[in-house]
């Protein structure tokens, strides 16, 4: 861990030496504008989701009004119509079983794997452990018709179990992947010493290596309840009537009949059920990004 | 991997038998690995096997060889797809990779408000896909879009453009939104990558006299180009096979012009009804993902030291 031993930034402040930009210039007026310009795209769909969120449909459909600002006073209509009128707090609820469950397959199956790979020397563990992260890659979209069978023959189709039971094909690779770093990471005298006072493997494990890697154990939880919210074309294919949809397709299908787009609602559902995912997922960005680059700090 | 390799050896009373443990090791793994081969593998090869095959959703099929692949290359939506789908991969790719390095040099140091910033930076990335390009579909409007209206106010444009209903800005803004949701996600990539560059390293790169595009190119990315390159493959791979943002956005209209691959496999394979041809259809990029996944692999192979 290079990066730990140097002060913070060392890296990225030589890069721009090296490019000659002084500390004068990093600061100019060019930099703040085009950051300024990037944050308005950035976040103007969020402003954009949240105004249309909060006005009078007579406000959204005209075309003289300006749409940027509120031309008549503010209105909760369309939240209301969304909680009222649609099943939008079943949806939730929905993804949050979908989520919890695959948490909990996620962690039964990627804890003990991560842990055997990272720390039982067994013969070809890199090369295991490489092969189950490159079935993250292995994207939807080349397995939905298949999975529509197997979903079938299971009898799961149309249910929200189908989703805890798929879903985690995509959280488990990247978990087993995530939590080999953070066991990796935990010294093996710790593990060693407690071996020698007389401990088990398992006491070991669960009094000494889980409890220090609970960052690890917390990072892979969330990344498989955030994929769980992310997830799209498998609740698309699995998932039709209303009352088992998750959030995402929820929102997306049942605010819009046939022509009608209900947009006020339609961006009212995006902000209540997009804005959490948004914060949980960035709260464990930096181990997200640690497992992406693979030991980049090493 | 060096604290395993020269770990301090088990005593051997603690150790046991080490075959042993090593069993108990992979039956450790056991679980994860059946759930993926079960779930992700079966249905992979069952796949393939479906594009061989004239299966529909109401009877099994026969093996027919490469028939659907032959029919899929003779249907003109499907080289529509194929060509939209290569022509959105390489310039969203080519636009997020620019962008992100950008920003990515945009955040670096510190300075005040940078973690708001970063903050704000990756919300299009954490928000849910389906959610965010919904938000879009409502931007593109075809009477109350707010880009038309802003353009209009600023005189860019004398008349309303409708984005999703005229082909080549249909497609400007499937790769915009596919841009606008990568482009955190690259820039925090390549941030990690160059805050844990060794500074000593590349100050003693330094070159004088050149210029800072030059040093840029000759310094700055050689040191980063693994992590670009990881990121670049794994974007390829995910932009290659999205789905969700034209699904929602265009639905692959205008009359196919922003039909993608992977969504034009769900309308045959789904509504349609034709496992075996939309199998074929989602599996043709198969040889060419399995390349790129190789490589990707390889590369982080060697980060890890095992190459």
């Amino acid at each position: 861990m290079i990066a730990e031993s140097l002060p913070r930034d060392a890296g990225s402040r030589a890069a721009w030496r090296v490019l000659g930009l002084s500390r004068w210039q990093r600061g100019t007026t060019l930099r703040v504008i085009t950051l300024a310009v990037y944050t308005l795209l950035t976040v103007f769909p969020f402003y954009w989701m949240i105004i249309t969120t909060f006005k009078q449909n007579s406000d959204l459909y005209s075309e003289t009004n300006n749409p940027l600002w509120f031309n008549a006073p503010p209105t909760l209509d369309n939240v209301t119509y969304l909680l009222e009128q649609t099943r939008f707090l079943t949806w939730m609820w929905n993804s949050l079983v979908i989520g919890i469950g695959v948490v909990i397959i996620t962690l039964i199956t990627a804890v003990p794997a991560g842990y055997a790979l990272a720390r039982l020397r067994l013969p070809g563990a890199e090369k295991l452990g490489i092969a189950i992260f490159a079935t993250y890659l292995v994207p939807p979209t080349l397995l939905f018709i298949p999975l529509t069978r197997v979903v079938h023959t299971l009898g799961l189709q149309n249910t929200i179990w189908s989703l805890v039971l798929v879903l985690p094909t995509i959280s488990i690779p990247f978990s087993v992947w995530l939590l080999m770093g953070f066991f990796k990471n935990v010294s093996f005298e710790i593990e060693e010493a407690a071996l020698v006072d007389g401990a088990t493997r398992a006491q070991a494990v669960f009094h000494v290596i889980l409890p220090i890697s609970r960052a690890g154990l917390a990072a892979s939880g969330m990344f498989a309840f955030a994929i769980s919210l992310q997830a799209f074309l498998y609740p698309l294919v699995f998932t039709s009537s209303t009352a088992v949809k998750p959030v995402t397709l929820g929102v997306v299908t049942d605010l819009i009949r046939g022509d009608l787009f209900y947009w006020g609602s339609l961006m009212a559902g995006a902000l209540l059920a997009g804005l959490p995912v948004a914060i949980l997922f960035n709260y464990f960005l930096d181990d997200f990004v640690e497992g992406i680059t693979a030991g980049s700090s090493k | 991997m060096a604290s395993v390799a020269t770990g301090v050896a088990l005593p051997r009373a603690v150790a046991g038998p080490r075959r042993a443990l090593h069993f108990k090791g992979y039956l450790l793994v056991l679980p994860a690995v059946v759930y993926v081969l079960a779930l992700l593998g079966f249905p992979l090869v069952l796949g393939i096997w479906y594009s061989l095959t004239d299966t529909t959703v109401a009877r099994d099929g026969h093996f027919i060889g490469l028939k659907n692949f032959v029919e899929a290359a003779r249907d003109p939506t499907f080289r529509l797809a194929l060509r939209n789908t290569v022509i959105i991969a390489a310039v969203a790719t080519a636009a997020k990779i620019t962008l992100s390095v950008a920003l990515a040099f945009l955040m670096l140091g510190a300075f005040r408000g940078r973690s708001v910033l970063r903050t704000l930076f990756v919300l299009p990335w954490t928000i849910p896909v389906a959610l965010s390009t919904i938000a879009w579909k409502w931007m593109f409007h075809s009477q109350f879009s707010v880009i038309n209206w802003v353009l209009l106010k600023v005189g860019v444009i004398d008349q309303g453009i409708q984005w999703l209903g005229t082909p080549i800005p249909a497609m400007f803004a499937v790769i915009l939104v596919s841009t606008w949701r990568a482009v955190p996600f690259g820039a925090i990539v390549i941030m990690a990558g160059l805050t844990a560059l060794p500074a000593d390293v590349i100050d003693a790169a330094r070159v004088d006299g050149a210029s800072w595009w030059q040093r840029f190119s000759q310094v700055i990315v050689p040191l980063i180009a693994p992590i670009l390159f990881i990121a670049i493959l794994f974007d390829l791979i995910f932009t290659l096979t999205e789905l969700t943002v034209v699904y929602l956005l265009t639905g692959g209209g205008p009359v196919d012009q922003t039909q993608v691959l992977a969504n034009y496999a769900l309308q045959v394979g789904v509504p349609g009804s034709q496992l075996g041809l939309g199998a074929a259809i989602a599996l043709f990029m198969l040889p060419l993902l399995l390349f790129m996944t190789v490589m990707a692999l390889r590369t982080i192979a060697r980060r890890e030291g095992m190459a």
